[in-house]
């Protein structure tokens, strides 16, 4: 492959990701049981990518620390965008240490290495083009940005259209020539940002052939909380696991503790240094982060539970993601299903959702969380709290 | 301490490849650096002051050669200056030596060779090495002969590597001071530590006190001093070399600061089982000693208080000693297993200490961060504590690694079953996370880096925590600090504090130690000292604190690790306002191989 560089855009928060988001970045959420961050690193180094740059912002420490100085023997540059101020800003980041074409790519959506080739083999084939982008079909444009493609060239580029003309999206995935930069400083801000598609759209009015290719493996995307579940299920259907398998679609670290009167039911994975008690039952769609505690007979059922967290003897776990050192006590009911969220002002109709639980969060024992519950991270529930709704951060629930 | 490389078989390279390796040993020392490279002649560059000035050196005079040898310095005899920094040379411009570590009788091997003829340029005791060479070439030795002619005159601790004019081999050999070969099919590199070569080649062979490489184009061998050859095992080292980059940080320290979660989970890995209520450490199997005495200095002496802390409150007698004391004055060892704290495993001071007691017919036991290293190559039992290479100069991971190692120790050793202790220990990681991340240390440093002294007070398992914390600051900052267990302070220290010398007060749990300690603050607050209080909140400290460092609340030993995170970052966050050169601070080096 020509482009040998790749930026990576790790910056941003993930507003609607909360309360997840608190302590990191969305790129450091987790799809099954690593960093969604970690695929996207893993598919650019499947694709011939030697050198990566990493834009980083929010809770950048959580990134570096986790992915150190090289990934895969791939060395990882870091660079910081102190205000995050669109993507054309957080590409001007890293302009210090790109000097050759590269790719650019979003840090918080998992996709294959072939997507990567595509676009690539587009932008070799036309070598007078400052950009080539990876476009595919979506029946709901108006919520992405949306491109109209004519023969390989864009011909226009929208974010949000309020038009049904439209029917394929940029699926953020680009290769561009190092002029790019200039051109991102001459756009205008908009709302105080810089917006890469205000680049491109101002580079197409100029004339410049800017390249689209349609292009698949694209993971769906993770806007809100519940999407974690479904794209660990895709990525536990598609075996994108780490960890040895002990049986077809069950996949244990050597280093966790499994009893033998427990029973994973696949598809599932449990992480490093884990210990499941005996009579559990774990799985089917659950991924267990590393340190994970699943006490004796508790079940756990389509789940995403992030490292060190804790679920009581005789706890019932559905549809919940959780994230890093939660303790789900003695007799936790999570019962799951459908239900509305709430999420801001928005609600969200019939969502497959228990409850979302942040980062250390503590439930006593015989909790029950009602469908759709947000726990905010450090909440305390007290003994057999019957929670729903949105609990704040730091809260403590007494009944 | 220094830091000494070697490369042979990448003859375009040679000098890049110096470099390269003295620029990962810079912690080990740094107020001056040299490189000799061989060819028909030797040429050596050598600069005082920091890695950077050699390179600005060779950038316009470049020495090239097939071999080459490097160094960087920390002073042990001479100031550092150009012409006390290594290679040193003999009259004739023909050998060049580095060499790390003390050499005993160098005066009277100096004066003897002055006497002969010889004229010396420098205050270092190395220089006598290369006139020793010399000597013995003159009476017709070969290279290698003349090498080992004069390792046979020299007495003391030493790693010593040499080039001559016209050969196409390094020769080295240690007596007390580590010297690792890199291993690769086409080039043979040697170092001080692995780091140096690690990016080239993860194969190494560690070389025994006594031992002679002889390293040419054709590849390594190992001999005795008589000159026997050593069949040597070839070990893989299985960690990264840009591990010990920087990745974004500002300073190594607080790199390995954020990294102590990471560094607790590969300690902990597969030694604890919560559910099973029991810790196991394969390695120590059978090791249930009736009484302790740990040995170790600096930072690591303070985990050996707190371990042997641990070992009394399971009711069996153990005491922490200050390696030094411990050679001078032995205590009576009785049937003590003896157990040595060293990060590096390389310490002159901990390692005196073991063997005086192997002298006296104790068991020893090792915990230590750095396979292969003489410590555990030495002991009898060697108990990892897995904390990946430390480059910043202060300790900091691997104080808490040796915390939760003295643990895992702790209940195997006694056959603990306390299921919540344990469970405590596993949830260390994702506690020490918690603290990182909700730390509030930086604003108090804020307030207080122009304090005129600091003290730190704590009792029982806290009380070595308030030992290290002020050694951190006093380390990295260079202002004045002193811990003291908390009940002390009204038999002296207390004379000292005023309202310019923060008191940092560490109180866990809501015990009669806490109540104590709480006590101790009511003390300074009346003298107008503001009180910084590390706490879980279970006391009532906050009461009678300016400030307070939070820490979750969870079980007393594992409290200690968390509050230590508190203290790291206060130290540092204080060095960082006080513009102080972190990773490097002056005087100290990483591990001291001199007594």
């Amino acid at each position: 492959m020509s482009v040998r560089t790749a930026v990576v855009l790790a910056a941003g928060e993930g507003n609607r990701l909360r309360p997840l988001t608190y302590n990191r970045p969305k790129p450091m959420l987790p799809a099954a049981n690593r960093p969604i961050l970690g695929y996207v690193f893993d598919a650019l180094i499947d694709a011939g990518i030697e050198r990566i740059t990493v834009v980083i912002g929010y809770k950048r420490d959580r990134v570096q620390e986790h992915f150190g100085p090289t990934y895969r023997d791939t060395p990882l540059d870091y660079v910081v965008q102190d205000k995050q101020l669109g993507s054309g800003h957080a590409l001007l980041a890293a302009r210090s240490s790109v000097d050759e074409p590269f790719l650019l790519v979003n840090g918080d959506r998992v996709f294959d290495s072939g997507l990567v080739a595509d676009v690539v083999a587009e932008f070799d084939a036309y070598p007078d083009a400052p950009a080539a982008l990876g476009v595919l079909e979506h029946r709901d444009v108006r919520r992405y940005g949306a491109v109209a493609l004519h023969e390989g060239r864009i011909d226009e580029i929208v974010e949000k259209p309020e038009s049904d003309d439209f029917r394929l999206i940029n699926a953020g995935v680009y290769a561009f020539r190092t002029g790019i930069f200039d051109a991102i400083e001459a756009t205008e801000r908009r709302d105080g940002e810089l917006q890469l598609p205000d680049t491109l759209a101002r580079l197409i009015d100029e004339g410049e052939d800017v390249r689209g290719v349609r292009v698949d493996g694209l993971s769906p995307h993770a806007t809100y909380p519940w999407d974690l579940l479904t794209v660990t299920q895709e990525i536990l259907a598609r075996g994108r696991v780490d960890e040895p398998a002990r049986e077809q679609g069950v996949w244990v670290d050597d280093t966790s503790l499994v009893h033998e009167s427990a029973t994973l039911q696949a598809p599932v994975v449990v992480g490093p240094d884990c210990e499941v008690g005996p009579g559990a039952v774990v799985g089917p769609d659950v991924a267990l982060g590393r340190n994970v505690t699943v006490e004796a007979n508790a079940t756990v059922t389509r789940s995403v539970l992030d490292g060190d967290t804790r679920v009581g003897p005789g706890s019932t776990v559905l549809d919940c993601v959780a994230g890093q050192d939660v303790t789900l006590g003695p007799g936790t009911l999570v019962p799951g299903g459908q239900t509305d969220v709430r999420i801001g002002t928005h609600v969200h109709e019939d969502r497959s959702l228990g409850a979302v639980v942040a980062d250390r969060a503590d439930a006593d024992g015989g909790v029950t969380l009602e469908p759709g519950t947000l726990v905010g991270p450090g909440a305390r529930l007290h003994v057999g709290v019957r929670a729903r709704g949105e609990i704040p951060a730091g809260a403590e629930v007494l009944d | 301490m220094c830091g000494i490389v070697g490369c042979v078989g990448r003859p375009d390279e040679t000098l890049d490849v110096l470099m390269h390796g003295l620029s990962k040993l810079e912690y080990r020392g740094y107020d001056s650096a040299g490189v000799a490279l061989a060819n028909s002649a030797v040429e050596i560059e050598k600069h005082e002051g920091e890695l950077a000035n050699l390179e600005r050196a060779v950038e316009s005079d470049a020495p090239a050669g097939p071999v080459g040898i490097g160094h960087t310095r920390w002073s042990t005899h001479g100031p550092p200056s150009d012409r006390n920094s290594h290679p040193h040379a003999d009259c004739e411009g023909e050998v060049a030596v580095i060499h790390n570590g003390i050499i005993e009788n160098f005066q009277e091997v100096k004066d003897e060779l002055t006497a002969a003829g010889h004229e010396f340029t420098s205050d270092t005791d190395t220089e006598v090495v290369p006139h020793l060479i010399e000597s013995a070439l003159a009476d017709g030795a070969s290279n290698e002969e003349a090498f080992r002619a004069a390792i046979e005159r020299i007495e003391g601790s030493y790693a010593i590597a040499a080039v001559f004019a016209g050969g196409d081999s390094v020769f080295c050999t240690r007596q007390d001071s580590p010297l690792v070969l890199g291993i690769d099919d086409d080039a043979t590199y040697l170092a001080s530590d692995v780091p140096a070569f690690r990016e080239f080649t993860d194969r190494v062979v560690y070389l025994e006190d006594g031992e002679f490489a002889r390293i040419d184009a054709d590849g390594w061998n190992v001999s005795t001093a008589d000159g026997e050859s050593v069949e040597k095992t070839i070990h893989t080292v299985n960690w990264d070399a840009e591990e010990t980059g920087k990745s974004g940080y500002d300073h190594f320290m607080l790199k390995e600061i954020h990294e102590q979660p990471r560094a607790l989970r590969q300690c902990l890995r597969g030694r604890v089982d919560e559910l099973g209520g029991q810790v196991e450490l394969e390695e120590l199997a059978g090791v249930r000693p009736s009484s302790v005495q740990f040995v170790a200095c600096g930072t690591s002496y303070h985990a050996a208080l707190y371990g042997a802390e641990l070992f009394r409150e399971a009711g069996i007698p153990a005491q922490a000693f200050l390696a030094s004391e411990y050679v001078t004055s032995p205590p009576p060892i009785g049937d003590a297993l003896v157990v040595g704290v060293t990060q590096s495993g390389e310490t002159a001071d901990t390692l005196s200490a073991l063997r005086e007691a192997r002298q006296r017919g104790a068991r020893t036991l090792a915990l230590t961060n750095v396979v292969g290293s003489t410590v555990a190559r030495e002991c009898d039992h060697t108990l990892y504590i897995r904390a990946g290479p430390e480059i910043g100069v202060a300790a900091s991971k691997t104080f808490a690694s040796q915390l939760a190692a003295l643990n895992l120790f702790a209940f195997a050793a006694t056959d603990d079953h306390d299921r919540e202790a344990i469970g405590a220990l596993r949830d260390l990681p994702s506690t020490v996370q918690e603290v990182i991340d909700d730390s509030t240390a930086e604003s108090v440093a804020e307030a207080y880096h122009d304090a005129d002294a600091y003290f730190f007070i704590g009792r029982g398992l806290n009380y070595p925590v308030a030992l290290e914390g002020a050694l951190k600051l006093k380390e990295i900052t260079y202002r004045h600090a002193e811990g003291f267990a908390a009940g002390e302070l009204k038999h002296g220290p207390l004379a000292l504090v005023t309202d310019n010398s923060p008191v940092i007060a560490i109180t866990t749990g809501d015990g009669e130690l806490a109540r104590k300690t709480v006590n101790n603050v009511k003390e300074v607050e009346a003298r107008d000292a503001p009180v910084i209080a590390v706490t879980d909140g279970q006391s009532d400290i906050e009461r009678y604190a300016d400030h307070v460092l939070t820490i979750p609340e969870t079980q007393p030993r594992t409290a200690a690790v968390l509050a230590n995170v508190q203290l790291q970052l206060l130290a540092y966050h204080t060095a960082d306002q006080l513009g102080r050169s972190i990773d490097k601070p002056r005087n100290l080096a990483k591990s001291v191989t001199v007594e």
